[in-house]
């Protein structure tokens, strides 16, 4: 019997090596892969309705309409949100680029300007947790697999990824994130400050076909701090639509009406 | 439902569910109502309010009501096409002096066509207000006579509540920037007291054109400078500028120069004194955690009365003095060179849905103050106020002058 020469078997080893680790994608690709489910990789609108909760009541409601695409040198999003519920704050908008933060009030005609913690305190800074590319501003490293209980009630056997902030646009200090390992879906973040204090849960949840693949058409967010302080957000109405850069700016507040 | 009950059912349903408090939520997500709200080209509210207002010179108090009709309309009419108009109705009991108990302020009526994305045209009367300072806003070129109601000193109210000009207006926009041009007519030669006038004169008293070009230069930066001219005046220049100071504060600034007459000399039409003058408001924000934006603006104006002139023309003749502050007030121009104001909003403040807003001005020339408080209250549908205010000084200065020294007002407003 005629033996394999060590140095050919030595070749084989490695070369399966390689492709087992090209197989296996890092952690950062997992969290890319779900970023990709969340968001769809062309310009889009969504309306997004908001519904909260204190200690078991409903004490408020809103609707936006969300209107967002994908930079295309840095990746991030940059969204125009027009409100258009409660009557009160109907057909105000808020302009999210970078750092360019810009609330416009239709009545007075006023752009003010905002820092980023006024975006974080406001009702739509839970959009922080669904339009977002995480991939981008934070270093994802892998922390296991586990079986993690979803938000509606069943089992998924997760990647579980620890994100540590890498950019100064990143508005958590660090995340866990929970990644389904067939389908690469995000079940479940946690958002933490920089002193280790959970800020919120989100549960991304009721999975649809919308604009081409299965995303979440609804994100429950539980406050770190008040637990009975919970966001349910709604995604309806998604649709594929031009968002030209020139409309992401303060000048364009004033006439921005969509069809 | 008790939260120990739905938690007591949900680890019972679904044993994996240990940690309680996440269950709970998601229940209550599960019950959460699935309507969706449609957006609306119009929307309109009722304001009623009634108050008390106390005199100086012993004139006693006054009680005052007020309703308001507040219509605005933002309709699309074909491909391109837009119509938009904004209206407000103020009745008054009793009649604010030298008015009429109806006041109807024409803020808006315009026609908007778009053939573009980039590109846009208006033509009616459009609101085009500029500036990025809270209190003063010497870069916002077309305030002069467009308040036809004072309904309240904030500066919001005020912001909202006026007339805008008749102009044809084009935009184009790029990448970062914005280039808009506009054209303002001369229609009618002095403002109207008529109760239901559309009050060209306010507005379009002479012929006016401005330029105002924007163009981001890092994605903090987004400067805007403007070029301001028209019949018999020199052209001026304006500029504004933000930039963020961390993750919680907000710097800004707001310019506007040129050859211009002083103040007193426009006011009382003295001998020509042109020289190049400097208008500018500039401050900053903060906001803490607990949502509490403090913002505190410094304001300045060359064209205005230094501190001698002023003391001056309060110890002499009443009417140049009382052409003088009509002048300004009508301008909505500082009265003298400098003023100090500061501004806070505390949104959820001790419990959720009350919002309470001060703000105080302070003359520093006559060391004057003026003092506002509100406290507001959102329901679902609805908001409910509560207003005061106070204006001291000493006699003639720029707060201790004016008649009503103290005045609260609580208000109802109902959104439809």
């Amino acid at each position: 019997m005629k033996t394999t020469p060590l140095p050919l078997l030595a070749l084989l080893l490695a070369g399966m090596l390689a492709l087992a680790a090209q197989a296996t994608p890092s952690a950062q690709d997992i969290l890319a892969a779900s970023d990709a489910v969340r968001n769809p990789e062309h310009p889009f609108g969504v309306t997004n309705t908001l519904i909260e909760y204190r200690n078991g009541q409903q004490t408020g409601s809103s609707t936006l309409g969300i209107y967002s695409r994908a930079d295309a040198h840095s990746g991030r999003f940059r969204s125009l949100v027009r409100f258009v519920a409660p009557a009160r704050d109907a057909g105000k908008l808020m302009l999210y680029s970078g750092k360019d933060l810009w609330f416009y009030d239709p009545a007075n005609k006023a752009s003010v300007r905002l820092s980023p913690q006024q975006r974080l305190l406001g009702q739509a800074s839970n959009g922080d947790v669904v339009s977002v590319n995480l991939a981008l501003d934070y270093r994802a490293s892998d922390a296991g697999e586990e079986d993690v209980p979803d938000g509606e009630r069943g089992t998924r056997h997760c990647h579980k990824l620890t994100l540590a902030a890498r950019t100064p646009e990143a508005s958590y200090h660090h995340i866990e994130i929970w990644i389904d390992t067939g389908t690469l879906q995000p079940v479940k973040a946690r958002f933490y400050a920089e002193s280790g204090k959970l800020l919120k849960t989100a549960y991304f949840r009721h999975y649809r076909k919308q604009l081409g693949a299965e995303r979440p058409t609804e994100t429950v967010i539980i406050d770190g701090l008040d637990p009975n302080w919970v966001t349910v957000m709604r995604f309806s109405d998604w649709v594929q639509r031009e968002v030209p850069d020139a409309w992401l700016q303060r000048d364009y507040l004033a006439r921005f009406k969509p069809d | 439902m008790h939260r120990w009950l739905v938690c007591v059912m949900a680890v019972a349903l679904w044993p994996q569910w240990a940690h309680c408090d996440d269950s709970d939520a998601l229940l209550l997500a599960d019950a959460a109502p699935r309507q969706v709200a449609a957006a609306k080209d119009w929307q309109w509210y009722a304001e009623g309010a009634f108050g008390q207002a106390a005199w100086r010179h012993g004139l006693g108090r006054d009680a005052n009501q007020r309703l308001s009709l507040d219509v605005q309309l933002d309709k699309s009419l074909t491909t391109g096409w837009r119509a938009v108009l904004a209206n407000r109705l103020d009745l008054n009991w009793p009649a604010p002096s030298g008015q009429q108990h109806s006041i109807n302020t024409l803020k808006e009526a315009y026609l908007s066509w778009q053939p573009q994305d980039e590109r846009s045209f208006d033509i009616g009367r459009v609101n085009a207000r500029y500036g990025v300072a809270t209190g003063y806003n010497p870069s916002d070129f077309l305030r002069a006579g467009a308040i036809r109601s004072l309904v309240s000193v904030d500066p919001a109210s005020l912001k909202k509540n006026r007339l805008g000009s008749v102009m044809l207006r084009a935009q184009t926009l790029w990448r970062g920037g914005a280039l808009t041009a506009l054209v303002s007519p001369k229609l009618a030669q002095q403002a109207s007291t008529e109760a239901f006038s559309a009050d060209f004169g306010a507005t379009n008293n002479q012929q006016r054109w401005l330029l105002a070009l924007s163009q981001q230069v890092s994605e903090d930066l987004n400067p805007q400078w403007l070029l301001h001219g028209g019949q018999g005046q020199a052209t001026q220049l304006g500029f504004n500028l933000t930039t963020l100071l961390g993750d919680a504060g907000v710097a800004f600034i707001e310019w506007s120069g040129g050859r211009d007459r002083s103040q007193w000399a426009q006011a009382l039409q003295r001998a020509d004194d042109t020289a190049w003058r400097n208008r500018l408001a500039s401050g900053l924000s903060y906001t803490t955690a607990s949502k509490l934006t403090l913002t505190l603006e410094y304001d300045h104006n060359s064209a205005a009365l230094d501190r001698a002139s002023w003391a001056a023309l309060r110890h002499g003749p009443s009417a140049a003095y009382l052409q003088y502050r009509q002048w300004t007030q009508r301008s909505q121009e500082l009265p003298t060179r400098q003023a100090l104001g500061v501004y806070a909003l505390w949104q959820d403040a001790l419990v959720q849905r009350l919002e309470l807003n001060a703000m105080l001005r302070h003359n520093l020339a006559d060391h004057s103050r003026l003092a506002w408080l509100e406290a507001r209250y959102h329901l679902e549908r609805a908001d409910l106020a509560l207003q005061w205010q106070v204006q001291s000084g000493k006699a003639g200065s720029e707060y201790g002058t004016a008649p009503q020294h103290r005045a609260w007002q609580a208000l109802v407003r109902r959104y439809f």
